[in-house]
């Protein structure tokens, strides 16, 4: 294994401290949701007991401290994802919301009748339901890139779908939360781009996972979520300026405004722009904690340490009879793995595991077109983070081999 | 030890279970699924003639609570009548199954075969 010391990076986490059922809590659902460090706790504690006050309006020291902290999270981001300016930086409630910000903003501007949107079939619903419903209100064509059987996007399938120069935008994830796969993002803009459509880049699973950086990828829109990277739950939507700018708000109410009339009302800058109301202070400074502690750590070192689980974790599973394993080898992937047993519903794996104190998730995970293409109705998904380690693979293994002799028929 | 869930008696219903297969000239022919998590079940039934529930059959694929708590079912309301079967609920559920607490997350499992028998017996009032 690398040099990362994962127990040195376990330290920084109460909650695995914990047990569950008597047994030592083994986390492996970061996919879904990722667990806090220390830090994180205590910055959000810090900013409550400290300085905390509304952002934006007050000129008294609270609302000034508040204002500059929420600000320095929005910079921390920036930088973390190579954003050329902080203003480009919208925080929302979630990847969700700032997906769907792009599709009722800019989608209904630029979308029309006979446009094409492009999606794939490996994406989360949060990238695929807010296009689809625009498709259905515009009248505009949804198409889909096929997932190899491998798990891997059909690039002469993309290639086809740009070629009559209908499709208007390209939406994809950077990476599976089902099949782990890492797409080759940098290229799918690059040929979005040869054929004028706009692209919108899903980073939920990629952001907290790998180094991302905006510009390198060319990219126009990028969305995800803080809570998949230890931080509380804030959303985070990257767009270039120019796009921005040139996009209608998606909410409307204060701080959004610059100045009101009865009946006329003038948008303030980006991103406050979109950023209606008083969002949640103390969980974005957080947020900025959580960017400070990957950087701490290193991306590149973040990943690594995760292919390096994925790739023992796709050794091992395969030593359970009648598992079987969706999407690409492990090199190709993050860390998840995605599988399905022949002697046990992806629940019942969930609820034997759980009796082991090991956290997996059950079903669809978000992603029922995907899973309608392999033809399984549902897997059990185990996926790592920093906290992670060869010995929760282990007990994971060792929990399904549990499974199999309860419930092989 | 493994937890009320996985005792032997319902994993018994689970790989042996009661009852399963398609009733043929049924009076009731419902398929359901749990969309969340996949578990699919086709129930069929027949009525004596007074209303009752005659015959319970079902097939279908799920956790081991869905298919053990549909092949518990097929017993247990045998005899029943229409409004005593409509009546039911989860806490019935829960008492078939041995009397176990069912989380949340297993609640949809624990009641698809009920639901679908239910539904079957709407569908024959309608007609």
């Amino acid at each position: 294994m690398s040099p990362w010391d994962v127990e040195a990076v376990r330290a920084e986490f109460p909650i695995l401290e914990r047990t569950v059922h008597g047994k030592p809590v083994v986390y492996l659902d970061s996919t879904a949701s990722a667990q806090k460090p220390r830090v994180v706790i205590e910055t959000l504690r810090k900013v409550y007991t400290d300085y905390y006050a509304n952002v934006h309006r007050g000129i008294y020291t609270f609302a000034e401290l508040s204002t500059e902290a929420y600000e320095g999270a929005r910079e921390k981001v920036a930088r973390f994802i190579h954003a050329p300016e902080a203003a480009e930086v919208v925080f929302t409630r979630n990847a969700t919301e700032a997906l769907n910000l792009v599709a009722y903003t800019w989608g209904e501007a630029n979308i029309g009748a006979g446009d094409r949107i492009v999606v794939t079939e490996m994406e989360h619903h949060s990238n695929l339901v807010p296009w689809q419903q625009l498709a259905q209100r515009k009248g505009a064509e949804l198409a889909f890139v096929p997932v190899t059987e491998g798990g891997e996007l059909d690039l002469d399938a993309l290639r086809s779908l740009l070629a009559d120069g209908k499709a208007k935008v390209v939406a994809f994830t950077l990476m599976s939360n089902v099949l782990g796969t890492i797409t080759p993002a940098a290229e799918i803009v690059r040929l979005a781009h040869e054929a004028g459509a706009t692209t919108v880049l899903d980073g939920a699973q990629a952001v907290p996972h790998l180094p991302v950086d905006v510009q390198a990828l060319d990219a126009d829109f990028l969305a995800f979520s803080g809570h998949k990277m230890g931080s509380p739950g804030v959303g985070v939507l990257w767009g270039r300026r120019a796009l921005l700018e040139a996009m209608p708000p998606f909410l409307y109410g204060g701080d959004m405004i610059l100045h009101v009339e009865k009946y006329h009302s003038e948008w303030n800058e980006i991103p406050h722009k979109f950023e209606a109301g008083t969002p949640p202070i103390a969980e974005t400074i957080a947020l900025g904690a959580a960017v400070d502690f990957l950087t701490g750590l290193g991306m590149e070192a973040v990943h690594q340490h995760e292919q390096e689980l994925v790739a023992y974790a796709m050794k091992r599973l395969l030593e359970v009879e009648g598992l079987h394993i969706l999407g690409p080898s492990a090199e190709k992937r993050g860390g998840v793995v995605a599988f399905w047993m022949d002697a046990a519903h992806p629940h019942d794996i969930a609820a034997l595991l759980d009796e082991e104190g090991v956290c997996v998730r059950a079903g669809h995970h978000c992603a029922e077109p995907l899973h309608a293409r392999y033809g399984v109705p549902a897997t059990a998904r185990a996926s790592f983070y920093v906290y992670n380690r060869p010995q929760d693979i282990d007990a994971l293994v060792a929990a399904l081999q549990r499974v199999n002799a309860l419930l092989r028929r | 030890m493994p937890s009320d869930l996985y005792r032997e008696e319902l994993l018994d219903h689970y790989r042996d279970p009661q009852n399963y297969g398609v009733l043929p000239e049924a009076d009731i022919d419902v398929r359901l699924n749990n969309a969340t998590c996949g578990d699919t079940i086709h129930l069929t039934a027949r009525l004596d003639d007074e209303g009752r529930i005659a015959k319970v059959m079902f097939e279908g694929q799920g956790c081991v609570v869905s298919m053990a708590s549909a092949s518990m079912l097929t017993e247990e309301v045998v005899g029943k009548r229409r409004e005593e079967v409509l009546a039911m609920g989860l806490p019935d559920i829960e008492t078939m199954l041995g009397g176990i607490r069912l989380s949340m997350g297993r609640v949809k499992c624990a009641t698809l075969a009920l639901r679908a028998l239910q539904q079957g017996l709407k569908e024959t009032e309608e007609a």
